[in-house]
């Protein structure tokens, strides 16, 4: 049996079912009963069922999915916390993982299982990374706020002069020989170049976190497919530690190597603007929206998404003079994300994106809000921490916590103001 | 049995034996002109010399399920007329053998059953005969000649036959009509001049109407009266000529004599010879009410064939199964996991074949994720199915829906009352599937609970409750409560008296105490419905949920509500829930423990009332031995508390009838349609609440609700209890002129939104604002007032309340006394429009998710399954309150230049622990500030429960 509160995957080839890796629980399951999640699904298939989805009386879950008929991805979790959607993202995202660092040929067509065996675990740590994202502890402080891999938004910080540090990177990105290049802040996206824009959104999530990846190290470059893009040909990532936290990042070619680019390229462009870095850093610290941006004191966090662009900018609220706070920070986020979960799973719509593997006609999964004949626009849930409210308008999604001294009726207002004040302010 | 052992005590002549009954009957018959005034017990008593119709449909075990329609019901499913029309029709028959008392009988009808008392007799003995041969379900009973011959009962789907016409030669068709003679009433003999019978029965006027007499002339048809059987069967055509009828060729020579043979209510057969091509007039033409409705369900639980409804469900992927885990490899028998399987359909057979799946989980998940499996989905052939486990014991019980019937987060109520009612029934699931005799009633029981879930449309016929689609009956039905319907004090107090003049098991001379022996059963409470509303209930919760589970179940209540049920008996030995949980014998009072007998279920409809009693055996009654059937004194005395409670009947309607309180407004009002009124964009919704008002027909039910008084106040006569002849002639004649003004000026508050009543138009531009109590005022709580106070409080308020009225929608339920109260059928009906549905189903979709949300967070306790769930996460933690805000635009919009205008309105659901545990849910425009709605949800709306 699973610990309690863990997350486990599992990876099989979905004609033979070889186990080929399992990351998440301290203690993996044994094969046995890995063996029958897998044939439980065998089985289905074979009699044209095709089993989605499980759950349990404590609200344990255990998820399959199949991606391009050729590996599984089971998703087992004993935590009552972990959502079918939350469920269903991890195994897109650890899928997208896979193909990233595998390229989707590899996959798609499994001729040596053995040599497959050893080559995934070169995603292990970004699988890793994805597993303990929003389960249960949130200790690294920089992950915290980080949304992406549940929204398949790109979470991104707002500068108040973003036009300095723009210019620098496009300058810096074209004499990388590249038009993909972007500047992370604290894992968030704070500027990028108009076709780093341009590619999906589930693989922007991971190109920002394989750049976040590995401390200490001041450049790295790395073969990346991407899934969507180029899931057959490879580019290459490289990653440029400009302060600690701060990290810009250039898709390109075979071309420049990367010692070329750091010796000669990183200096001379970025140097000149250690200070505007250092401020933008500063910022995040405080939160990703700029501070002339003044709202309601009462509001503990919020989640802002742009539905066209696909990006989002998640941010806890005002520093709160009561002492002591009424919840502190980390679960302030772990209700933002519940409330995520439970806005977009009942009522709103949840950025599905087609997938290339999965055809919309087939729905896995059942969409409750296809049962409205109207359109909900906004929704609130009281509980006893906080008061929850999200809006939904055709170009941005809300969704923010309050404080419990907060009016029941003032919560609109309070959510409508908020969302006009960011939006003015920083055409988001 | 046990109504033999007791009943022969007032037996006069036990030994009853069929040639005798025609004696007996004949005896009923003549005697019943001065019967017409014999008390109730009198009747019991009367029924007890005949044996009660449902006598010989009681089960081996005990169990019985009767249900008989009111003769309305019967021609509405024979000659297929609606229902409506049918009901119109001023004799009601409660049972087969009170169908005589009909008072006013003519002198030539009595002429009349001197005559034919011999062959009707016959009659009636072949259909007795009829019924006694082994049934297993009970069937209407075949009052008419047709059919007792044929035993393949008429009630039976022969779409072709019954309705449509065969044809069987270019020119010739079959017609089949229902006629009654007896409805002739007191008229004498129509005379040759008149149109004879054939005019009077029929309805069908000849060309030739002088000559009629005797030369044999070809019966060509001239006319039709209109509401005559031929008009309304509407294939007998102006210009046809009646050549036979029921295959005896007639002519304007034995026209008369072949009429005057038929004596009962019975289908004809007419063959007509038209000249108009018999192709015209296929039977296939589709007719605006496809083959009655009404009868699906009935036919349904009369358990008759019903192959059709199985079969256009056929391919909608469901399942219920009840598999061992046991493995036993020792018997090699093929598929001997499964204990209890249902349907057999294609998609069923497929999701059989799966069952690896279910036990593979069931068993592995406790390994994995700790816990018990609760549910599953699966793509089933591009159907997304979902499926639901109950384990009990060694034994699984897997309930498979589709997920487009059923959402996921619901799943999980269905399954739990589903469960719930078969401990009910038979104390456990696994004396439910495990024993063999039990099959074909399980069948039964599935057959309507997917019938119920995959298309509820099919089952019932009324417009409104059928737009209350699916998620509606889901959300309603799954409720831990029962719909209440608040009545006025007076009369509540009135219905009370009556059940607990019944309960107190005081039954004078019929009573035990009066022989000296043991009772034979204790009646522990019992609720009571009319039309489906629950309107007065002497049972604990727990028992309520347990006897209204059962209803449920098998649709009683959507039953009474649709129709006037003939005569409804049901008994069964009931497992109540409360009784089994662990804390039962340890939660009563010191000092006081609760007898533990066998309890038994016994139902009783008449019309649109239908009582659940609960009576125990074994403590200070008798013992039940073995399997005892329904006894008829029970039966009886329910009855009579039910004919009692017919004078209430028009108090009752009253208030179905009378306006909603709160005040609703329909959805539409608010949004300019894109047809019509678009100039009216801006000035939007009082005025076309006028328009609206003004167009909409008043409703009937004033003039209805006289006619009613008189025909209810016929039966008041039998058993005058001191209750009622106290407020007849006091309060309730007296106040019925002041309440009926009152009900006509708050109708039309309902539709125009203005209170000042007659001048509608007068007013249409005066009054800018509604000016309509406003729900989110005080005032609604008028309700507990006296009607005169409310009204003065009314008159106060039209001038307070300068707000709209924006409440479009709400259900109040009473956790601990398991009702909840939402606007009647027929409060829904008055507010017709485009949008109103479509948002009332919103709804209720949005409700499911609501009180997920509720169930989900509530904090842990005692989980039904006995395990106590450990809950470690917080997850969101409890949640209080939970609201969406909807916007909805008109449909064909068709306006380019203008965006299309919009309406938003809030459901919210809340849920209050204190003082009382209540759950609300509202839907209301969104115009509404902030301190009303609080105060409305302090005060709970003025829904005075």
């Amino acid at each position: 049996m699973l610990h309690s509160q863990s997350v486990q995957l599992l990876c099989l080839t979905a004609s033979s079912g070889v186990p080929l890796f399992s990351r998440g629980s301290a203690k993996p399951l044994p094969f046995s009963i890995i063996g029958s999640l897998n044939g439980v699904h065998m089985f289905g298939m074979g009699h044209d069922a095709s089993l989605s989805c499980c759950e349990t009386d404590r609200g344990g879950r255990v998820l399959w999915r199949v991606f391009h008929d050729s590996l599984m991805l089971i998703g087992a979790s004993s935590n009552a916390e972990v959502s079918e959607l939350h469920l269903r993202r991890l195994l897109e995202n650890a899928w997208n993982c896979m193909v990233l660092v595998l390229g989707l040929d590899e996959l798609a067509n499994v001729r040596n299982v053995e040599r497959l065996k050893r080559e995934l675990r070169s995603c292990y740590r970004l699988i890793d990374m994805l597993l303990e994202r929003g389960v249960d502890d949130l200790d690294c402080d920089g992950d915290q706020g980080l949304m992406g891999d549940l929204t398949h938004c790109t979470d991104c910080i707002l500068l108040p002069q973003p036009d300095l540090l723009q210019e620098t990177l496009e300058s810096f990105t074209r004499a990388a020989e590249s038009e993909f290049g972007c500047l992370l802040v604290r894992g968030r996206l704070a500027v990028a170049t108009e076709k780093w824009w341009r590619l999906a959104p589930q693989e922007l999530i991971l190109l920002s976190a394989i750049a976040n990846l590995p401390p200490g190290k001041t450049s790295c470059d790395y073969p990346v497919f991407l899934p969507q893009g180029s899931p057959n040909v490879a580019l290459r990532l490289m990653c440029f530690q400009l302060l600690p936290g701060a990290i810009a990042c250039v898709l390109c070619g075979p071309k420049p190597s990367l010692h070329q680019v750091e010796n000669e390229q990183v200096c001379c462009f970025w140097s000149p603007v250690v200070d505007n870095l250092r401020s933008s850093l500063d910022q995040v610290e405080r939160s990703p929206l700029y501070p002339s941006i003044t709202f309601n004191r009462d509001v503990l966090c919020l989640l802002l998404i742009n539905r066209d662009s696909r990006k989002s900018v998640a941010s806890l609220g005002p520093t709160c003079s009561k002492s002591p706070p009424p919840l502190s920070p980390a679960r302030r986020w772990e209700i933002l994300r519940l409330f995520y979960t439970f806005a977009v799973t009942r009522y709103f719509t949840s950025e599905e994106t087609p997938n290339s593997w999965c055809p919309p006609s087939d729905p896995l999964h059942e969409e409750f809000s296809s049962g409205f004949t109207h359109l909900p626009v906004h929704c609130y849930l009281l509980t006893d921490e906080c008061k929850c409210y999200a809006v939904q308008t055709p170009q941005h999604q809300l969704f923010l916590l309050t404080d419990l001294s907060v009016p029941t009726f003032a919560l609109r207002s309070v959510a409508t103001h908020t969302l006009d004040v960011i939006t003015t302010a920083t055409g988001f | 049995m046990a109504y033999r052992e007791f009943g022969a005590r007032f037996e006069k002549n036990s030994a009853c034996t069929l040639s005798e009954k025609d004696e007996e009957d004949e005896a009923a018959e003549t005697s019943d002109g001065s019967e017409t005034h014999s008390s109730s017990s009198k009747d019991s008593e009367y029924s007890d010399e005949l044996e009660p119709e449902w006598l010989d449909d009681v089960q081996k075990n005990g169990e019985l399920f009767y249900l008989e329609l009111s003769e309305g019901e019967e021609e509405a499913v024979l000659s297929q007329v609606t229902a409506a029309q049918s009901a119109a029709t001023n004799h009601v028959r409660f049972s087969e053998k009170e169908a005589e008392i009909i008072p006013d009988k003519s002198s030539k009808k009595r002429a009349d059953s001197n005559t034919k008392s011999h062959p009707k007799f016959k009659k009636l003995a072949k259909i007795l005969g009829r019924k006694r041969r082994p049934s297993s379900r009970s069937r209407a009973d075949g009052k008419n000649g047709r059919a007792s011959q044929q035993p393949a009962s008429i009630l039976k789907n022969q779409t072709g036959q019954r309705m449509g016409l065969v044809v069987q030669q270019p020119y010739l068709k079959d017609v089949c009509v229902y006629i009654n003679p007896k409805r002739l009433g007191n008229m004498s003999p129509p005379s040759q001049e008149e149109g004879g019978l054939l005019e009077a029965l029929l309805g069908v006027v000849l060309r030739t109407r002088n000559g009629l007499s005797c030369n044999g002339e070809r019966l060509v048809i001239h006319g039709l009266v209109p509401h005559s059987p031929a008009s309304k069967c509407a294939q007998i055509l102006i210009g046809d000529i009646l050549v036979a009828v029921d295959d005896v060729e007639v002519t304007s020579e034995n026209i008369e004599r072949v009429l005057s043979c038929i004596s009962g209510p019975t289908q004809v057969h007419l063959t007509l010879e038209t000249g108009i091509a018999s192709t015209v007039m296929d039977s296939e033409v589709p007719r605006s009410r496809p083959t009655a409705p009404v009868s699906q369900l009935v036919r349904l639980l009369w358990g008759e064939d019903t192959t059709e409804l199985q079969m256009s469900v056929a391919h909608v992927p469901h399942i219920a199964m009840y598999l061992s885990l046991k493995l036993d490899s020792e018997s090699a028998q093929v598929e001997q996991e499964i204990l209890y399987q249902y349907p057999v359909s294609e998609a069923a057979a497929q999701l059989k074949g799966i069952r690896g799946i279910f036990l593979t989980l069931c068993d592995m998940l406790e390994n994995v994720t700790g816990g018990q499996i609760v549910s599953s989905s699966l793509l089933l052939r591009k159907h997304l199915v979902h499926v639901g486990y109950w384990k009990e014991g060694e034994n699984l019980l897997v309930i498979g829906l589709p997920a487009d019937r059923v959402p996921l987060l619901h799943l999980q109520a269905v399954l739990k009352g589903l469960v719930r009612t078969l401990r009910v029934m038979y104390g456990s699931l696994q004396s439910a599937f495990c024993e063999v005799e039990n099959a074909p009633r399980l069948d039964h029981l599935f057959c309507l609970f997917f019938q119920r879930l995959i298309q509820p449309s099919r089952l019932t016929d009324n417009p409104v409750s059928s737009s209350l689609n699916i998620s509606g009956t889901l959300f309603l039905d799954d409720l831990p409560a029962m719909r209440w319907l608040t009545l006025p004090p007076d009369i509540k107090v009135e219905v009370d008296t009556v059940l607990s003049d019944f309960e107190s098991s005081d039954f004078g001379d019929m009573s035990e105490d009066f022989y000296g022996m043991r009772r034979l059963y204790v009646i522990l409470g019992s609720c009571l419905f009319y039309k489906g509303y629950l309107i007065a209930n002497h049972l604990p919760k727990e028992d309520l949920l347990d006897v209204c589970l059962y209803c449920k179940h098998y649709c009683l209540l959507c039953l009474g509500a649709e129709q006037r049920v003939g005569q409804l008996v049901v008994w069964r030995e009931v497992f109540l829930q409360r009784r089994s949980q662990p804390e039962f014998s340890t939660t009563t009072h010191p000092g006081y423990c609760e007898s533990n007998g066998r309890v038994f279920l016994l139902i009783v409809g008449l019309r649109h009332y239908m009582q659940c009693v609960l009576l125990q055996a074994g403590g200070c009654a008798s013992l039940a031995l073995g399997s005892p059937g329904p006894d008829c004194i029970y039966v009886d005395q329910v009855k009579a508390t039910l004919l009692q409670l017919e004078s209430l009947e028009s108090a009752i309607e009253e208030r179905l009838s009378a306006p909603p309180t709160p005040c609703l407004s329909c959805a539409d009002w608010f949004l300019p349609s894109s047809g019509r009124d678009r100039q009216d964009v801006i000035s939007s919704s009082p005025i076309l609440n006028r328009l609206t008002a003004a167009i909409k027909p008043p409703s009937p039910s004033t003039i209805g609700r006289n006619l009613f008084r008189e025909a209810g106040s016929g039966p008041k006569g039998r058993k005058p209890s001191p209750q009622r002849s106290l407020s007849d002639s006091g309060s309730e004649q007296g106040d019925i002129g002041l309440r009926m003004p009152s009900a006509g000026t708050r109708r039309d508050s309902l539709g125009s939104g203005g209170s000042d009543g007659s001048g509608s138009s007068g007013g249409l531009f005066k009054i800018p604002k509604l000016k309509q109590p406003n729900p989110f005022y005080l005032g609604s709580l008028k309700k507990s007032l006296t009607e005169k106070e409310a009204e003065e409080m009314q008159n106060t308020m039209k001038l307070t309340a300068g707000l709209e009225n924006t409440l479009f929608h709400y259900i109040l339920m009473e956790t601990v006394q398991g009702i909840f109260i939402t606007p009647t059928h027929r409060e829904l009906s008055h507010l017709s429009g485009s949008i109103h549905p479509q948002l009332i189903r919103n709804f209720h979709h949005c409700c499911l998710s609501i009180r997920q949300a509720f169930q989900q967070t509530l904090p842990p306790r005692q989980d039904s399954r006995g395990a106590d769930r450990p809950h470690i996460s917080r997850g969101l933690g409890p949640v209080k309150e939970h609201g969406i805000l909807f916007q909805c635009k008109p449909e064909n919009w068709t306006d380019q230049k203008k965006p299309a205008p919009t309406m938003t309105y809030w459901v919210i659901g809340r849920m209050v622990q204190e003082p009382v545990p209540q759950e609300f849910y509202v839907c209301f425009h969104d115009s509404i500030p902030e301190v009303p709605v609080e105060m409305a949800f302090r005060l709970s709306f003025g829904l005075a429960v």
